[in-house]
């Protein structure tokens, strides 16, 4: 068989003949994605019009009244509102610092190539062990921060003050996300060719000035690239650090929205409230990622 | 506008260990067209972009006009560059690429806007300024990367083998129109090719380059006439000339295995040159055998061999017909011949 699929492939090209491999070589992630993906979006959908009992047993249809619900909630509002803060304070960080990051590396600066390397290892680390180690960094009397203490007594402490605590979330964001987008940003300058730069140079153009005139704009395909993932990245894998770090306190001063929804349907078993928050943050990042296509459509150019 | 020489005094480059240009002293001279012309990986593009600033030189003083400008900026250096592959801004449009020199120079935008029109009626684009490069063709790319270099009217102009990405009938209009364009602006401008037909189309002086080392630094007349050094010989012309290891007896020249080949008083071993077109064919005493032959219309091109088997290329003058000879007697004129030493390849 494999054989045969050879043959066929080298007389068209390449291309596969038979659907039948065609279907089979696919549907292993298909199966996953429509197990672990679309099964729950579908049942997230299907509880936020039902009141759920919290232990199984019964469910009743109550129309819009989840809704309602939810969106009458002051607690709500407020986590949506930090969730925002969080959405424009942490990508902008993550992708700022990576952008100065990858131009450094880029200009082949003395040791760029061993930093190139260095700022990538922390893309191998998981979500939640960077919560745990930082909760250490972070912690008001052992971390690196405890001498702020011995001077000022109780400036730094995450724990009691929710402005630390939501700041140490955002630390441990940006922090995980600068070698995604330190990668991607740095190929992007790497594939501007070098004649351009040159060019701009001889036309009489700086070293800032021919960042801001020729390498940003050819760089927007990746950097529309990191915003998108970065956004949807805050709104839904913070969760791993804020569980670790802070588990959405004090107060609820570093509960965003995707830890609300944990702890309303895991910790006090409000299903239906935690599927409704899940459908409306959904269309929530999906109105922000068509937002960001239609804007990008207005950058695009030809190379 | 007044053009500056360029002068280069003691010019060293390498890179790491490997040695791209020894040492390379030359002026070209204020509003000449001088062609670099050499091989790849001679160093000619190295040069230029030593001239333009984009790479720093390792030893030795570059002077535009009066001015050390070794260790200076490419932006302050007054020199305009066209590239191979054009290098237009793709983000920007043909105005926009062709005025960013003018507005990074702070040109206030109604003189800039006037200035770039001109620059784009000068290369015959007036009617594409509100294109994307992604928009044109080959050759409009490159007058619009043209029009960018001598907008802001610079003293001094380089061009790194502009042609090479065209077709063979577009490269020749535009062989015309940079010939007439240095006519009209008179900017010094120096010109890296590898094309020898470029370079003696357009230079007014010819520096033929071979591994970072001068060859020869002359018109394209004295170049063609008077090669300096086997390399330009072999390098110049098309086929090249003809180079052949003869000994000197006193009175005539000698192949290995004893034939004649011209009267000449030079003893010793010398390496005799002889352009194909000057060699005389069918009163000639010489023998030699055809293996390969070009019928090129306008004349036809043999390579024949010699006894003592050395190839020589030999050209028919124009309009002779010689169809079905095995075997070709040749005569080598004595004043067409040029005598290089065996040893160092100098012209004696």
């Amino acid at each position: 068989m494999v054989r045969r699929y050879c043959k066929a492939g080298k007389m068209r090209q390449g291309f596969y003949v038979g659907r039948v491999t065609y279907a089979m070589l696919v549907a292993p992630i298909l199966v996953l994605i429509f197990l672990f993906f679309y099964v729950p979006v579908g049942l997230a959908f299907f509880w936020s019009f039902f009141l759920e009992r919290p232990f199984g047993g019964g469910s009743q249809f109550v129309g819009m009244q989840n809704f309602s619900r939810v969106l009458s909630d002051p607690v709500y509002w407020e986590a949506l509102r930090r969730t925002v803060v969080f959405m424009i304070i942490a990508p902008g960080l993550a992708i700022g610092i990576s952008l100065v990051l990858a131009l450094a590396a880029d200009r082949g600066l003395r040791l760029s190539q061993a930093a190139r390397n260095i700022v990538i290892w922390p893309k191998a680390v998981a979500g939640a062990s960077i919560g745990v180690v930082f909760v250490f960094i972070f912690n008001p009397f052992l971390g690196i921060f405890s001498p702020i203490n011995d001077l000022f007594p109780g400036l730094w402490n995450p724990r009691i003050d929710g402005n630390d605590a939501f700041a140490t979330i955002v630390v441990a964001q940006v922090w995980n996300g600068i070698p995604f987008n330190f990668v991607i940003l740095l190929s992007g300058l790497q594939a501007i060719p070098d004649m351009l730069v040159k060019s701009a140079a001889m036309d009489g153009a700086g070293s800032w000035r021919r960042i801001l005139d020729i390498q940003l704009p050819l760089l927007t395909p990746q950097l529309f690239l990191t915003f998108v993932l970065e956004f949807v990245g805050t709104v839904v894998e913070a969760f791993g650090l804020i569980d670790t770090m802070t588990q959405g306190g004090p107060g609820e001063a570093t509960t965003l929205l995707i830890y609300k929804i944990y702890v309303d349907g895991f910790k006090a078993y409000d299903l239906s409230g935690a599927a409704t928050q899940t459908v409306l943050l959904m269309i929530f990042v999906i109105v922000m990622v068509l937002l960001q296509f239609r804007l990008e459509k207005h950058v695009k150019y030809e190379r | 506008m007044t053009a500056n020489a360029i002068r280069l005094d003691c010019v060293k480059k390498s890179f790491g260990m490997t040695e791209v240009i020894p040492e390379l002293t030359a002026e070209f001279a204020a509003s000449e067209f001088t062609v670099i012309l050499g091989p790849s990986g001679c160093g000619k593009s190295t040069l230029l972009n030593m001239i333009a600033g984009l790479e720093r030189v390792s030893g030795g003083r570059i002077f535009i006009g009066e001015k050390e400008v070794q260790d200076v900026e490419p932006k302050d250096r007054g020199c305009a560059m066209v590239f191979q592959n054009y290098a237009l801004y793709p983000h920007m449009s043909v105005a926009g690429n062709i005025g960013y020199s003018l507005k990074v120079a702070r040109v206030p935008r109604p003189d800039r806007e006037r200035r770039v029109r001109v620059a784009a009626e000068f290369v015959g684009l007036s009617g594409f300024l509100e294109r994307r490069p992604s928009e044109l063709s080959g050759g409009q790319r490159q007058r619009v990367a043209i029009a960018r270099a001598i907008v802001r009217e610079p003293q001094v102009l380089l061009f790194d083998e502009p042609l090479s990405n065209l077709d063979a009938q577009l490269r020749h209009d535009m062989r015309m129109e940079l010939s007439e364009l240095h006519m009209r602006i008179g900017a010094t401008t120096v010109f890296v090719t590898h094309d020898q037909v470029e370079a003696m189309t357009l230079a007014d002086r010819v520096l033929i380059l071979n591994n970072g080392r001068v060859e020869q630094f002359a018109s394209p007349h004295e170049i063609y006439h008077r090669p300096a050094t086997t390399f330009v010989a072999g390098f110049i012309g098309t086929p090249a000339m003809n180079l052949i290891k003869v000994i000197g007896d006193g009175r005539h020249l000698r192949l290995a295995d004893g034939t004649e080949i011209a009267p000449h008083g030079r003893t010793g071993p010398v390496v005799l040159g002889i352009r194909p077109e000057k060699i005389g064919i069918g009163e000639g005493v010489i023998a030699s055998e055809v293996i390969y032959r070009e019928d090129l219309g306008s004349h036809t091109s043999f390579v024949v061999r010699l006894n003592g088997e050395q190839e020589v290329n030999v050209a028919t003058p124009i309009g002779t017909e010689l169809a079905g000879l095995d075997q070709l007697y040749l005569t080598f004129p004595e004043k067409d011949l040029h005598l290089f030493d065996s040893a160092n390849g100098q012209r004696l």
